[in-house]
């Protein structure tokens, strides 16, 4: 007797069970997806491989080397080399190492100059470690080519800056020069 | 070699050691278990574990304070967040931070989407290792949707680094509360079907039934938090009897089992996550407005001493011991972990049962080895 119940119950629960399959079979959406032909939708906010923004206006990348986001990483991901001085800095080399990143976001949190930013690009599978080294041409976006006009940017506004301050100097010696004999002819 | 023989007590020509792992689906990521066996009967299993250690602990404690959340991402990485949480506590408590209250209801939220992640994680591979991979299917669709929202708000699916010490690095982005809601609704109806797939299937009770019981006295003595404990009829869940965050405004009820077996604590932790979505619920509605994240000093050097903070991860009780000295690195930061302590119970639950069983038992635990192994 006993037998016969457990069989029934046994049978019954298929069907109960082969009733929720069906219905997931028919009336639900899949959501797995073909995936190197078909993209995911990734969140705007999604934590990627990073990149140096290129400010226009400026005609720079943002970056002016201060390395507070390097202090922040906990892995030591970032070098970086600093080119210019004071008003005018910003790096030559920046190199990100992704095999050691974990992706935490706290160099991006840490840049006072929003000058790091993190894309929505995952994909950093690859047969060759040296992929994962990411140089400042290619974080930078734009590239190698913004990277030298950053670089063509900040050595003008330096010159400029030396001229300005040689003329300043000049323009104080003479003034200097030009009051001595005003002063020794009034002696 | 005779260092890597079992402990059997007595050993006889009929048993035969056998290894499960450390690449078995069963085990549940990089665990051994050297098993000998009479017959199909385990006369002994001993855990092997340290395959994943990283040595986490003195990761962090090499490092400033704020810098150690993203290790805690990878101690329980099925509920990082919630393991963000409690070193975030940690930090706040050693160096006398105040947690904005909108940040505090953001962080139970999170926590609990996370804690509904990582249920859904333990259905879905239970089900499978008891042999039933359509509801291992249905849970990680589940799971997927829910990782979407996860990573909407944090912009990481896993390894989320969202809770900080002081609040939480962002706020929810615009029409977030909708579609949080929109999935708990549809995630609730699921639920129920997917439950009536294991709960009213015959074969899958058998299977947990009486199974692995663990005694209420035995579960205390071993030091057994979080579902396992509430299993076995110990109602002490840290939300409700130490309550951290914004959890003391929160209403929901704290499941509690008292067979003590395999489909105890699994439908602990199921019911588990419809209190989760009620808190989700309570916290979208009554989150106040105002800031995500506290005032922050620019350098972090709290005072000598030493804090410790308890909270409850989906695994149990995750609680973080912190040394300050003075200087901007801790001293020493040690992790109390569920899976550890649950694990060691292991050898002691499985002697006499079947293999096949041993495997149910195992699953019920819910170990994660990122955490055991630190
Ligand atoms: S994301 Fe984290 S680990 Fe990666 S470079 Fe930034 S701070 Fe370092
Ligand atoms: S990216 Fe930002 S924080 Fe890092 S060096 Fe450049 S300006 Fe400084």
């Amino acid at each position: 007797m006993s037998g016969i119940t457990s069989f029934i119950r046994g049978f019954i629960s298929i069907l109960q069970g082969m009733w929720i399959t069906l219905q997931n079979l028919v009336g639900r959406r899949k959501i797995t997806l073909l995936y190197p032909y078909q993209r995911p939708d990734i969140s705007p906010r999604w934590r990627g491989i990073f990149y140096l923004p290129y400010n226009d206006e400026a005609g720079r990348i943002n970056c002016v080397g201060c390395t507070l986001c390097a202090q922040a990483c906990p892995t030591g991901v970032i070098t970086m080399t600093k080119m210019g001085a004071g008003k005018h800095a910003s790096v030559n080399a920046f190199t990100m190492d992704l095999g050691r990143c974990m992706f935490c976001n706290l160099c991006i949190e840490a840049c006072p100059f929003d000058a790091i930013h993190m894309s929505t690009r995952f994909e950093l599978a690859s047969l060759d470690r040296g992929v994962s080294l990411l140089t400042i041409d290619k974080l930078a976006r734009g590239g190698a080519d913004a990277v030298e006009r950053t670089k063509r940017t900040i050595e003008a506004a330096l010159e400029q800056e030396a001229a300005a301050k040689a003329a300043a100097a000049a323009a104080k010696a003479q003034a200097a020069a030009s009051a001595q004999p005003t002063e020794g002819s009034g002696a | 070699m005779t260092a890597m023989q079992p402990a059997v007590g007595a050993s006889t020509s009929s048993d035969m050691t056998i290894n499960l792992g450390p690449q078995h689906p069963s085990t549940h990521g990089v665990l051994r278990l050297m098993v000998a066996l009479d017959g199909e009967y385990v006369k002994s299993c001993r855990p092997v574990i340290g395959y994943l250690h990283r040595g986490l602990e003195r990761m962090m404690a090499a490092r400033p304070y704020r810098q150690s959340v993203p290790f805690t991402d990878r101690l329980d990485y099925c509920a990082s967040l919630n393991s963000n949480l409690a070193i975030s506590q940690a930090i706040e408590r050693i160096g006398g931070m105040a947690v904005p209250e909108r940040a505090q209801y953001l962080r139970v939220m999170l926590c609990e989407m996370n804690r509904i992640a990582s249920h859904l994680i333990f259905f879905g591979t239970y089900a499978a290792d008891i042999g039933a991979t359509t509801a291992f299917l249905y849970a990680f669709r589940e799971r997927e949707r829910l990782l979407d929202l996860l990573e909407a708000y944090t912009g990481a699916r896993l390894t989320y680094n969202w809770i900080r010490p002081g609040g939480v690095a962002s706020d929810m982005p615009e029409g977030y509360a909708q579609a949080v809601c929109a999935f708990l609704d549809g995630f609730l109806k699921e639920l129920d079907a997917y439950d009536t797939l294991l709960t009213k299937n015959p074969i899958f009770r058998v299977r947990t039934e009486g199974v692995g019981i663990i005694s209420p006295e035995k579960a205390i003595a071993h030091g057994a938090s979080g579902p396992v404990l509430r299993g076995s009829g110990v109602n002490i869940d840290l939300r409700r009897t130490e309550p951290y965050d914004a959890y003391p405004r929160m209403q929901f009820d704290v499941p509690v089992r008292t067979e003590g077996d395999c489909l105890a604590r699994y439908l602990v932790r199921v019911e588990e996550m419809r209190q989760s979505a009620r808190i989700i619920r309570q916290c979208l509605r009554e989150m106040p407005e105002g800031e995500h994240w506290g005032k922050q000093p620019k350098v972090f050097r709290p005072a000598a001493g030493e804090a410790y903070s308890r909270t409850e991860s989906p695994r149990g009780e995750l609680s973080i011991y912190l040394v300050s000295d003075g200087t901007a690195n801790p001293v020493r930061v040690r992790v109390r972990g569920p899976s550890f302590v649950h694990l060691s119970m292991l050898h002691e639950l499985v002697r006499g049962v079947k293999v096949a069983d041993m495997i149910a038992i195992l699953g019920s635990l819910d170990t994660v080895l990122g955490e055991v192994d630190r």
